[in-house]
């Protein structure tokens, strides 16, 4: 390439860093990671999500974008800040086979079912089979068993939820995006399940 | 040099170059020149691109326009009364955001006349030649251009010319280089490979087909959220994505097109109290939308963007709703009766008969918008857009029915205009009557927009520039080697004509 000679040679190194790209992690103390969201529709994800974000009072969030994609960021303990970018995927069988291209590159995967729906327990656990397959052996994964607040018609125990994920390797927690319960803690244990870049 | 583009921002504004479209026909001639590659000439570009280009802020926050749109929408039609809502309050901000951008560009660009920008010049130039005297390889190719852009967006970064320079101006700078590099590659990198252009032709087959008897419902498109109507201001954004050449400016159609849909959806699930949408509703809607619309080359295209747009500005949201676009072209390639929850018989007896149905209308499709070519045909592609769509609207099928009342009220014009075709057409036949009208009226789409530059305005002004396009690029190549000159052979200061605030070259010398 006739250019790359008159360029210095800094030049392309420094810029490197500071332009990471599709980038899971920007720095040690400051995380960007892609999270997808997997499971049948009608579980609740988007609701998940935008609880999520709503949750968070950032009036300069946002919410009225739906809830295909969002982001948030959060601080954790330790100073760090993560910043999740959420991507949603659309959960009917008939787009089952597009979810690779979503799923890849993720850092996390949330795998979400709904409490009161045996199916949709039997989709997440397809989801994560295919996640093992498929998925980068790195990416973080949790399961979710959303719509805690309908224990009346509970249909999925959360001793299978815990022995499934345990079996697997997964984060568990039930949520209700109705009620906000363990919206913010689902997202703060992932952000400390993270892999930190380690300081170069 | 009255048109001068070192002129303020307003006036650069009014002055608008010819498409860019025009600009790869005459790559042949840079190459057999010593100084193949004419500044100047990337100024037109770079200000043409400035109609489009704004600031990725402006592609994808705007809350404020979002809100407005989303008010519009909720009239769930495309009104005027609507339109002129969302128009009048668009201007503000958006007049804002393109003097930003227009700044951004300007200030680039005249950089870029600075003797000291030499180096870059000739970086660009000999990038470009070489490039193109390389044999083609897809993958090879798009490592090599990416690396270039990172390269020069470092170079920039360090360069005395950019010191002191705002993120904001690097980051127009890149967008600037970005566009210039690949409307001169355009031609040898888009669909070029016949792998390509058959898969393009099979996907634009297959859609031709669905779309004739698709339905929401085979989709899960829930009739909460269905509303066809509406829908064409989507399907005429992703039309666009052949008139432009840039990957940015292709990735904003796509972008543009979602953001009309998710308006939509949300409305809708505000006026029925329905959870907020997320991809369960999104992605169903913007296959439907991408079959109905059937954009051209959309493999090509689609290819196109993810190896030439910049990787580190394909990110976040944008890379969310690519990969949906990639998503959709997946989900329809492989579509069969059990993707529409058909029934198998059912399934290809409908394909048989839109198989029929098209070969009685192949002589109007061929040759339909294949974008290899370059130069003049920028308008007559938008023109044979439009004939396709009224072509394939004699499809005989019922009358429309269910909601589609305002639709039918506008096409009755259409429908009486073809009566002889001895037809009455379809559902669909009547959206793409409406989505053709919707692209003669370009004023209405744009209260949907809502983050993206305002590429109704854009088509409309490069008609206008159509009928007097020789004249503006002579003035302009002349001014090219002018400034080639300027810039790379010779520094001396008694080149001044060349700077800024121009004196006619007449007078200076």
């Amino acid at each position: 390439m006739g250019c790359s000679s008159s360029l210095p040679d800094r030049a392309s190194g420094r810029l490197g860093g500071l332009n990471s790209e599709n980038g899971a992690v920007n720095d040690a103390k400051n995380l960007r990671v892609k999270l997808v969201l997997l499971g049948d529709s009608g579980v609740g994800k988007s609701c998940i999500v935008l609880r999520f974000v709503r949750g968070q009072f950032d009036p300069t969030s946002k919410v009225t974008i739906g809830a295909s994609f969002l982001s948030q960021t959060i601080a954790l303990q330790d100073s760090t800040t993560v910043k999740f970018e959420i991507w949603d995927t659309a959960g009917q069988e008939r787009y089952a086979a597009l979810a690779p291209l979503y799923y890849r590159g993720a850092a996390v995967a949330v795998v979400v079912y709904d409490i009161t729906s045996p199916e949709s327990f039997q989709k997440a656990q397809y989801w994560v089979k295919e996640l093992q397959k498929h998925g980068s052996p790195d990416m973080v994964m949790a399961l979710v068993g959303n719509k805690a607040d309908l224990q009346e018609n509970r249909e999925v125990t959360v001793q299978d939820g815990i022995d499934y994920a345990e079996k697997n390797g997964m984060f568990f927690i039930e949520t209700s995006a109705k009620t906000a319960d363990n919206i913010n803690q689902l997202f703060e244990e992932i952000a400390k399940r993270l892999p930190r870049p380690t300081p170069s | 040099m009255k048109n001068d583009s070192h002129s303020p921002a307003c006036t650069a504004h009014a002055t608008q170059p010819p498409p860019p479209s025009f600009l790869p026909s005459q790559f042949p001639l840079h190459l057999r020149l010593p100084l193949p590659l004419s500044l100047s000439l990337s100024l037109s570009l770079f200000f043409d691109g400035s109609w489009r280009v704004q600031s990725r802020r402006g592609c994808v926050d705007r809350g404020a326009e979002k809100a407005i749109a989303t008010v519009v929408g909720a009239r769930g039609d495309a009104g005027q009364a609507g339109a002129r809502v969302a128009l009048g309050v668009r201007p503000g901000g958006r007049a804002m955001e393109n003097a930003d951008v227009i700044l951004g560009l300007h200030d680039f660009l005249e950089r870029m006349r600075q003797p000291s920008a030499s180096d870059i010049v000739k970086s660009i130039k000999s990038f470009i030649v070489s490039f193109t005297n390389n044999a083609p390889d897809p993958e090879r190719d798009s490592v090599i251009v990416q690396e270039f852009l990172n390269n020069m967006e470092g170079v920039f970064r360090k360069h005395p010319l950019w010191a002191g320079c705002s993120e904001e101006e690097l980051e127009s700078a890149g967008e600037g280089l970005e566009k210039y590099v690949m409307t001169k590659l355009f031609s040898r990198v888009f669909a070029s490979h016949p792998d390509d252009v058959k898969l393009d032709e099979d996907l634009s087959e297959k859609m031709a087909l669905v779309q004739q008897f698709i339905r929401p419902e085979n989709l899960d498109i829930t009739p909460t959220f269905q509303n066809e109507t509406s829908w064409l201001l989507a399907q005429k954004e992703l039309q666009k994505i052949n008139m432009c050449k840039a990957p940015r400016d292709k990735l904003v159609c796509i972008l543009n097109c979602c953001k009309v849909i998710n308006n939509l959806l949300i409305n809708a699930s505000i006026a029925s109290n329905e959870n907020p949408p997320g991809a369960d509703e999104f992605l169903p809607v913007l296959i439907y939308v991408t079959i109905k619309a059937s954009p051209p080359q959309l493999h090509s295209n689609l290819l196109y963007i993810q190896r030439y747009r910049r990787q580190s500005r394909l990110v976040a949201e944008a890379a969310y709703f690519f990969t949906n676009m990639l998503s959709a072209e997946s989900f329809i390639s492989n579509i069969d009766a059990k993707a529409l929850s058909m029934d198998e018989t059912e399934f290809s007896s409908n394909m048989e008969s839109a198989r029929a149905l098209l070969s009685g209308l192949s002589a109007d499709v061929d040759g339909l918008s294949s974008q290899t070519d370059s130069a003049g045909d920028y308008m007559p592609r938008a023109g044979q857009m439009e004939m396709k769509n009224q072509s394939s609207n004699r499809t005989p099928a019922t009358p429309p029915k269910t909601s589609e009342t305002k639709l039918k009220t506008k096409s009755v014009p259409y429908t009486s205009n073809q009566a002889s075709m001895e037809k009455i057409p379809s559902l669909s036949d009547l959206e793409n009557k409406g989505a053709t009208m919707l692209l003669k009226e370009d004023q209405i789409p744009s209260k949907l927009q809502t983050g993206g530059p305002n590429q109704t305005e854009t088509v409309k002004k490069s008609q206008d520039i159509h009928s007097e396009p020789q004249e503006d690029m002579d003035r302009t190549d002349d001014r090219v080697s002018l400034i080639e000159e300027e810039s790379l052979v010779s520094k001396s200061p008694l080149d001044e004509p060349l700077e800024p605030q121009g004196n006619p070259v007449g007078e200076t010398s």
